[in-house]
């Protein structure tokens, strides 16, 4: 093959190469532009990824739903459509195995964990339970809920999370109002 | 040059062996011989130092700075990418040398990987590592052609071997089996091919000789479902497609150590008998009922059959002619997989007789072919069976005693027989 030819080949590959991030980025922004905005009470904790550095992974209080239907495969994709509580926080409304067409109601896409016959509830793996920060808050943050979660109301801390026709974006964790990147900076200067 | 062939040429000279002209000679055929690996050094420094490099930068991104605005994240997720790729861009149509090939690959591969982890900080993508993983190994696969880069082979199969791994060996939930990593191994494969075809002697494709027999063996654990004793079928027959690969003469003429494939073959299996020599550990492995309908049995069954096609093959070729019971050890073993016994003790019995065999086999071969390494290893194998049977029987201490002394005294006899005879050999020469 002629250099020619295997610059251009090379060139298509580049392409992909810069396509796919871009396109993730695209996609991502597109939600937090247009998604709606929902509350998910959470508890964090921190574990480690070696290329992409500390992390905290978020517990989530709406993590089952009960339902009449049985037939739940493990990783197989449920959506779960979405409704706010008196509080603001975000509940299921419903799940189903397929889109339903005719509700007007946020969902997203997520993957179903197990389901348990003896509750009847299906659990569910939240699609946004990764929150990346620098790696000295990371373990912090953890502490830091936990002291947090002590002394005032039970359940003060959130993820506030984009949602669009099945897609998220997790964009913060929250802690008794203040973002948990600075929460973290303040509890430390105390 | 070296200095030993120097001080050899200084001594022919003075001892009057050769005239100096023809040490003149001598000296300029190795500087020119060599005058190829400085390069080659550099190629090595220019390929260490871009992985550190990408890897630093990889680092130094995951350290995830919340202080920068988010458009500015962005940037740096793109700029190390597009860096890497102007410089493999400026190779390819530079036509630079296997120094830039290798260094630009490299730097690439990690930019690659920096830029997707970057995108998934700065939107928490949950994606777990392995998906990661096959995201980076799959968008840098092209690059291995179109850069004709070793390192990026290389890159390839150890990524590829990682994804398999944290996709495949989860502690927690369920297992998953990693079929794309055979994809990932495919891909590769053509590379591999060109390199046995046309630097059959280069150091970097005995390094593929290694590496890729190694992933297999890692990675073949991760296919298991439910029953583990049949795991030691799937990996016994591996381990004999392994060494026939390894005994085909394209492989079996070149030095032992660059056959990855006939030593990790042999040692896996004497590995997997030693283990199984253990009556109470054979009785549960071979007396267990196997589903016949199981994805361990299919894949077990799949290997079986490649492996009986290149025995076949070697056999039409007329390759098998000195008899080599390794070859063909893993037909027994599966024959013996399927009998059903009528005495708890039999199995083991028969793996002990097959250890010996083996064992007895090995020292013959070396001591044919007056190889120490070979010999030795052989009686290494005997030994070990010896060692491991004093765990699990009743025999009294003075038998044991004696039969160590016994070992001990054929270890040295063995290698005296062989060197005298070797001394004769070159005497009579």
């Amino acid at each position: 093959m002629k250099t020619k030819h295997i610059f251009i080949v090379f060139i298509l590959v580049a392409l992909v190469q810069l396509i796919v991030p871009a396109q993730m980025i695209l996609n991502k922004e597109s939600v937090i532009k247009q998604g709606v905005a929902y509350k998910f009470k959470t508890q964090p904790v921190d574990p480690n990824d070696p290329f992409r550095g500390k992390y905290i992974v978020l517990n989530f209080d709406i993590r089952s739903f009960k339902t009449s239907d049985s037939l739940w495969t493990r990783n197989d994709p449920v959506y779960v459509y979405l409704k706010t509580d008196s509080l603001g926080f975000a509940t299921i409304d419903n799940v189903s195995k397929v889109e339903l067409e005719s509700s007007k109601k946020d969902f997203f896409i997520a993957k179903v964990d197990h389901y348990s016959s003896y509750t009847d509830k299906v659990h569910i793996d939240l699609p946004f339970n990764r929150y990346y920060m620098e790696e000295t808050k990371a373990y912090k943050a953890e502490v830091a809920v936990r002291d947090a979660q002590r002394d005032t109301l039970p359940n003060n801390t959130y993820a506030l999370v984009y949602v669009k026709a099945g897609e998220t974006v997790l964009n913060d964790v929250v802690i008794n109002e203040i973002s948990i990147k600075d929460y973290v900076e303040e509890a430390n200067d105390e | 040059m070296n200095s030993k062939i120097q001080n050899d040429i200084k001594e022919l000279v003075s001892k009057q062996v050769i005239t100096p002209e023809i040490a003149l000679n001598i000296e300029t055929y190795y500087t020119e011989k060599h005058s190829g690996s400085p390069n080659r050094l550099f190629t090595l420094f220019a390929i260490f130092g871009s992985a550190l490099i990408g890897m630093g930068i990889i680092l130094i991104l995951a350290h995830n700075w919340d202080d920068l605005p988010r458009a500015i994240k962005t940037l740096f997720a793109f700029l190390s990418l597009v860096i890497g790729q102007c410089l493999v861009g400026y190779t390819i149509l530079k036509k630079k040398g296997t120094a830039w090939k290798e260094a630009s690959g490299t730097f690439l591969f990690f930019a690659v990987g920096s830029s997707i982890a970057l995108v998934s900080q700065i939107y928490n993508i949950p994606g777990d590592l392995s998906s990661y993983l096959l995201a980076w190994v799959l968008l840098c696969a092209p690059l291995v052609y179109i850069v004709k880069s070793n390192v990026l082979g290389l890159l390839h199969i150890v990524f590829s071997t990682y994804y398999a791994i944290v996709y495949g060996y989860s502690f927690l939930s369920a297992s998953n089996t990693p079929w794309l990593y055979l994809i990932l191994i495919f891909m590769i494969l053509p590379y591999y091919a060109l390199l046995l075809k046309h630097k059959r002697n280069a150091n970097i494709t005995s390094i593929f000789n290694w590496i890729l027999p190694l992933s297999l063996v890692v990675v073949l654990g991760t296919f298991f479902t439910q029953n583990d004793e049949i795991g030691f079928l799937m990996y016994f027959t591996l381990f004999g497609l392994l060494y026939n690969i390894g005994k085909l003469p394209f492989f079996n003429n070149q030095k032992l150590r660059r056959n990855g494939y006939v030593i990790l073959g042999s040692l896996g299996t004497i590995l997997i008998l030693l283990t199984l020599s253990f009556e109470e550990i054979a009785g549960d492995v071979f007396e267990k009922n196997i589903f016949v309908n199981s994805q361990d049995m299919s894949i077990s069954i799949i290997l079986f059959i490649l492996t009986m096609a290149i025995l076949i093959y070697s056999h039409l070729k007329k390759w098998t002619v000195n008899y080599n019971l390794f070859r063909y050890v893993f037909v027994i073993f599966t024959a013996m997989f399927f009998i059903s016994y009528r005495y708890n003790i039999m199995p083991a019995l028969l793996v002990n007789m097959l250890v010996l065999a083996l064992g007895v086999m090995v020292v013959k071969t070396g001591v044919d072919k007056f190889h120490f390494g070979i010999s030795n290893y052989g009686m290494l194998i005997i030994v070990s069976l010896i060692f491991c049977r004093f765990f699990d029987t009743d025999i009294s201490f003075i038998l044991r005693g004696l039969l160590f002394v016994a070992v001990g005294i054929g270890f040295f006899l063995t290698n005296y027989i062989m060197l005298k005879k070797q001394k004769n050999l070159k005497n009579k020469v």
